[in-house]
């Protein structure tokens, strides 16, 4: 019962805030309810026993990059002129991309992950789901290599951005 | 979830609301105090004995004030930036034990609003979630010098986060667990001071820095920037970047007291009394350095940050990795 109300309150208020990330027209409102989509996320993280990746995204997406994202949109003084939608192609490709990710999800909901029994009964969790030490021990033996190649292009992102920063500008 | 629990956890809650509420007065207090001192005067002394009602007289002073909110300011997000760094510093505290356990009516009690098993992440992911209140503060009074004021914060808490993070790192490798209330119990016999000294040394920096005390009160440094980033606020909403700043002295203080300097643990004394007087004790130290060291140019803050404190606290996390694992093959 309990899980249900809190279940709701988190969904209600991640949907609410991800409307207005679209349509406030202010850069930094948008930004701000971005940091509000991303707290609900984590709200449904910890009910989905997921404590350690509900932290791990207020830390990293709400405390650090979003802080970034705002830093940008206020040196940068963006006003709130610009169209909600623009017309053309971007239009275009937004809805087909749009509806791709709806037919997607509708295939996952009803295939095989959502079918018969699933979300009937709770499946029986291990004691220590969920624990930083359980996703620690996953992590650096079942799911080795994905982490490695994951920290690899992180490495390559970090050396390209002081590449970039280190340019000298003919000017 | 029983009756019993509610009771307790709503009465723990009201404990650490209330200590912090009628701490922060006192802080204060003894702040001007001590720099009173330090600088050769006597400091507050009028109001009550020894000036201890000069904070309260203060307050309401501040409750008196007009409110006022700029004529070009974002309304919404003016109003409610200031309470932002007061709502994390208080989340940060709920994670904090401040004594053993009790026993009440039979029910066993923990010192501690709540133990979550990822109590150090938790503290770092509300404290830079502090940093949004001070950067929509200097942002929403749409004026030239608190935003600058903000957009130095953000970028000087965003840099001590990291060394912060990894000197707490170096130490949860030695515990094994990111409970609090653990980490505490398995100092019983030995500080992690003795062997964690340097984590200690560079988290005790950042921490200044993410309080954004002297010599890193770069976001409100007054002979540059007016009062950075809350120039614009008045009244109680002025009182509450106070209130914050000042809690946050008290969560890093109980953070370094809970995983460098043994917790409640000591001898003679109950736990709790052992909790409040290291608090004290650190609470003196950041004003101490207040009144010592003069504030740091901005570029020397930030080649600070990134060329040593984070080099350094990596250097310490590697060390004490190879030491553990020696340690653990033999």
């Amino acid at each position: 019962m309990t899980e249900a109300i809190l279940f709701s309150l988190f969904s209600l208020a991640a949907i609410f805030f991800a409307f207005n990330v679209i349509f406030r027209k202010n850069a930094v409102h948008c930004a701000l309810h971005l940091v509000g989509v991303l707290l609900s996320l984590s709200g449904l993280f910890v009910l989905l026993n997921a404590q350690f990746i509900a932290a791990i995204q207020i830390l990293v997406y709400a405390g650090a990059i979003m802080v970034l994202f705002l830093f940008v949109v206020m040196l940068l003084n963006v006003k709130g002129e610009t169209p909600l939608l623009t017309p053309g192609t971007a239009k275009g490709f937004g809805f087909l991309f749009a509806l791709l990710g709806f037919v997607e999800l509708l295939w996952i909901v009803l295939g095989s992950g959502g079918g018969e029994g699933a979300g009937k009964t709770a499946p029986v969790l291990p004691s220590q789901f969920g624990s930083p030490a359980e996703i620690g021990k996953i992590l650096y033996s079942t799911w080795l290599f994905p982490f490695e190649v994951t920290s690899i292009l992180l490495l390559i992102a970090v050396i390209g951005a002081v590449v970039l920063a280190k340019r000298k500008f003919a000017s | 979830m029983d009756l019993a629990f509610l009771i307790a956890s709503a009465a723990k809650v009201l404990i650490v609301l209330g200590f912090v509420l009628l701490g922060v007065p006192l802080i204060v207090w003894m702040e001007r105090k001590v720099i009173g001192h330090m600088q050769d005067r006597i400091g507050p002394q009028r109001v009550g004995p020894f000036g201890l009602l000069q904070t309260i007289a203060d307050g309401i002073k501040l409750f008196m004030k007009e409110d006022l909110i700029p004529a070009g300011a974002d309304k919404v997000v003016f109003i409610m930036a200031p309470a932002l760094p007061v709502i994390t510093a208080f989340l940060a505290l709920s994670v904090i034990p401040f004594g053993d356990t009790v026993t009440v009516l039979g029910h066993v009690v923990p010192l501690q609003v709540t133990d979550v098993n990822i109590a150090v992440l938790w503290i770092l992911g509300t404290t830079s979630m502090g940093v949004y209140g001070i950067v929509l503060g200097g942002w929403a009074s749409n004026s030239k010098y608190p935003l600058l004021g903000g957009l130095r914060s953000s970028a000087q808490m965003i840099s001590y986060e990291l060394a912060q993070g990894i000197a707490l790192v170096s130490v949860i490798l030695m515990t094994g667990t990111l409970s609090l209330a653990s980490i505490v119990k398995q100092q019983e016999h030995g500080w992690f001071i003795v062997p964690q000294f340097f984590a200690f040394v560079i988290y005790m920096i950042c921490g200044v820095a993410e309080t954004n005390r002297a010599p890193f009160d770069l976001a409100e440094a007054e002979t540059e920037l007016v009062a950075g980033f809350h120039t614009e606020f008045s009244s109680m909403k002025f009182a509450l970047y106070f209130l914050a700043e000042y809690a946050n002295m008290m969560v890093v203080s109980g953070i370094a007291i809970s995983v460098w300097f043994g917790g409640w643990h000591g001898p003679f004394l109950p736990p709790v009394v052992w909790f409040l007087i290291k608090l004290s004790l650190f609470l003196f130290f950041i004003v101490w350095l207040r009144a010592t060291y003069p504030r740091l140019r901005y570029d020397q803050l930030m080649s600070f940050g990134w060329k040593v404190l984070l080099p350094a606290s990596l250097l310490n996390l590697v060390v004490t990795a190879v030491v553990l694992t020696l340690a653990a093959s033999r």
